[in-house]
């Protein structure tokens, strides 16, 4: 116990010293945060997650990898795995090697016609006919060539395969890079649906906390009765709604992010229950304090009393529940994209990439395992990060 | 006590019907009425034979209109028929709801028999190496995603191991063996769904019982048993244990929604023929009557639990009054 050894210890001039200093408030929950060594690390694998969402475009740049590329002839490919592009990518691959590469191309097809390997006529053809070969003979082949004309293959060969570091899903996309723009909508929805719900909460917990009466009431009960309901089974009830049926809903969302803005809009419904208990719990024992009643004595209006006296003393619990909300909302995007009712592909969802994984689990177990990996990753960070955030907050909370 | 129990009655049945009602409409709104599916099998219907249809069958109302009338056949006995199994809802509701109750109870007690003692456990060396690892377990249970887990399972105990099935209820045409052998049949299709649904519910719970403990053994009371020259384990069990449990409760009450949402998912990934699975399958399927009805009583069984929690209250905390 640290407290126990700290006595036993005899105090020295410094510590007094230390102890005696201003600390603003900031500070201290700052220096109590650090103590709480796993949340510290969820931040900092949070922060990792969000440089790659943020990122995401940059790494597609840089990898050369499109989430959206299929090829039928490279399905359910291992991780660490190469695959040859389909034929009818080749050609693109082809004639941009060409144009990147006039003047080894040319020497390499005039050599591979010396050598009777391509009978084609022409720069494009020869490359293509060299292209259809089995990717197998490749290495064998290439033997036969000059040490220039063997460099010129090398890069050709690597222009015309694909490394895929997760492998490949159903479809023959790369898992790599739909994982980072995975990481990317999972990620939005949850900060997106966390922040919303906080404040929809905000509002509803502080109107019934300071008004009182019925409209306390009123508001309280709905909050109990949402939170005792199951919720996947009416979340499932909500995102089977067919939209072009909601009169008015059309012209609020376009079809092309439709269900991404519908899912957003499920989970808000269904998330700001505990942060309008939190908010009221906080604002009616706020309410009979003297600054209140200072500020009612001068002539404050409610909505100034709310916005500028309230709000403030709520806000350090508030960041603990959107933490944790931000957790609870990746999981239930998740589970409402798994069962094929949330975010639909081709957009990937660290959720929709579960969705068909199962199918073949037997040979292809990876797909099921490493989008989850991550799911798992960040909302065990997000919950330690809550932890720690409460731990450091809270100046009742038992120091570890 | 009584007006409490009443109020409470009274108040769960309202909430019952404003929910069917709200679902109802929400059905409403979904792809693909019962007409649309009989245009989409016969492409040669005409538009009047459609309009027929839809005023035979009452289509062409206002849904709150549908819905007075639907609920007046619910209310005559009537569950309606189920377009995709072409058997009444009523036959369908019952060995659907026994399962469901089978996997949730048992994942249930299974995750308090768990969580309980590390709890108590976690909370009495609070700060040590113990506390840190099964803490880091309990996180994990909160935020693992419970399908995912379910596959898992899967992987490793059904595809690699062989140990249990993948999924499923029972196995065909083992009915009427003989029932130590159903039992023990059904039994081996349980244990994966209940891991994974139990897994879950033991983070939350062991988080609780944690913190309830921590705060129950700095009470007086502690200090005053231990004075007493009690032995440890009636001065933990005795009387922190039994403090925290009421804490306990309210979260294991809290957590019967969760426990079905959780059970729908599982259910549906390990294709167990529970309620769960059936609101997904009607939902997706277009099965209205089903869905309502499924839904319904769910939703009923979550509430009607949650109001048995509320009365047990009393017995378990002899402070809380019913006024």
């Amino acid at each position: 116990m640290a407290r126990g050894e700290s006595s036993a210890n005899p105090v020295t001039q410094e510590q007094i010293l230390q102890a005696e200093q201003f600390q603003p408030m900031w500070k201290i929950i700052f220096t109590q945060f650090v103590e709480h060594k796993a949340a510290v690390l969820g931040l900092v694998v949070i922060l990792f997650y969000i440089v790659i969402a943020t990122g995401a475009g940059a790494i597609q740049w840089a990898t050369g990898l499109n989430p959206e590329q299929q090829n039928p002839l490279a399905r359910y490919k291992k991780p660490f795995s190469t695959t040859v592009a389909a034929s009818d990518q080749r050609e693109d691959v082809l004639t941009l090697f060409q144009n990147q590469h006039s003047e080894a191309a040319l020497n390499l097809v005039r050599e591979l016609k010396q050598q009777t390997l391509v009978s084609a006529e022409g720069t494009e053809a020869g490359l293509a006919e060299w292209a259809s070969k089995d990717p197998a003979d490749w290495a064998d082949l290439k033997a036969k060539l000059s040490p220039v004309a063997q460099a010129t293959v090398t890069e050709l060969t690597q222009s015309l395969q694909t490394f895929h570091i997760f492998g490949t899903d159903e479809l023959g996309r790369d898992v790599f890079i739909r994982l980072i723009y995975g990481t990317r909508v999972s990620m939005g929805v949850g900060v997106m649906v966390a922040l919303a719900s906080a404040i929809l909460g905000l509002l509803i917990g502080a109107i019934a906390g300071y008004k009182g009466g019925l409209i306390d009431t009123a508001l309280m009960r709905i909050t109990d009765a949402l939170l005792s309901l199951p919720t996947i089974p009416i979340m499932i009830l909500f995102a089977a709604v067919d939209l072009d049926k909601v009169p008015g809903a059309r012209a609020l969302i376009s079809n092309q992010n439709e269900n991404v803005l519908k899912l957003v809009f499920i989970l808000i419904i269904f998330s700001w229950m505990p942060v309008a208990r939190l908010v009221r719990g906080s604002v009616l024992s706020l309410r009979e304090r003297e600054f209140i009643l200072a500020a009612q004595t001068m002539g404050a209006t409610d909505t100034t009393i709310l916005l500028r006296h309230l709000f403030p003393n709520v806000i350090a619990p508030l960041l603990v529940s959107v933490t944790l909300g931000v957790g609870n909302a990746i999981l239930s995007e998740a589970a409402l994209s798994y069962l094929g009712l949330g975010i639909q592909p081709p957009v990937p969802s660290w959720g929709n990439m579960l969705f068909n994984a199962t199918e073949l689990i037997n040979e292809a177990p990876f797909l099921a395992i490493i989008p989850g990996l991550n799911i798992l990753a960040v909302v065990m960070s997000f919950n330690y990060l809550g932890d720690g955030l409460q731990d450091a907050i809270d100046p009742k909370a038992v120091r570890r | 006590m009584t007006t409490f129990v009443v109020r409470r009655l009274l108040q769960t049945v309202m909430m019952l019907a404003l929910l069917s009602y709200f679902c109802f409409t929400l059905m409403t709104l979904m792809p693909g009425d019962p007409v649309e599916l009989m245009v989409q099998s016969n492409p040669k219907i005409r538009a009047e034979d459609v309009a027929r249809l839809r005023a035979l069958y009452g289509l062409d109302q206002p849904s709150y209109i549908r819905y007075f009338n639907w609920a007046k056949t619910i209310g005559s006995g009537d569950l309606g028929y189920s377009r995709t199994y072409r058997i009444p809802v009523s036959e369908l509701m019952g060995p659907r709801l026994m399962n469901t109750f089978i996997l949730s109870i048992a994942s249930l007690i299974l995750s308090l028999a768990v969580a309980i003692p590390l709890g108590v456990f976690t909370a009495l060396r609070a700060g040590t190496k113990w506390d840190y690892i099964i803490n880091f377990f309990a996180f994990a249970g909160i935020s693992v995603p419970s399908f995912w887990l379910g596959i898992i399972l899967i992987i490793v105990f059904s595809v690699q191991m062989g140990w249990f099935p993948a999924g499923g209820t029972i196995t065909a045409g083992i009915e009427g063996t003989g029932f130590w052998t159903e039992l023990l049949d059904r039994a081996k299709y349980l244990i994966l769904p209940t891991l994974a649904l139990a897994y879950m519910e033991v983070g939350t719970f062991l988080r609780f019982t944690r913190s309830a403990m921590l705060e129950a053994m700095r009470g007086d009371y502690i200090r005053t048993a231990k004075a007493k020259g009690l032995s440890r384990k009636a001065t933990v069990w005795g009387h922190g244990f039994r403090n925290a449990l009421l804490n306990l409760i309210t979260i294991v009450t809290l957590s019967f929604s969760t426990v079905f949402s959780g059970a729908l998912i599982t259910e549906t990934l390990f294709s167990y023929q529970g309620v769960g699975k059936l609101v997904y399958d009607s939902t997706i399927g277009n099965d209205f009557n089903v869905a309502m009805v499924s839904f319904m009583i769910s939703v009923a069984m979550v509430l009607i639990f949650n109001l048995i929690a509320d009365i047990l209250y009393g017995f378990v905390d002899p402070r809380i009054s019913y006024t």
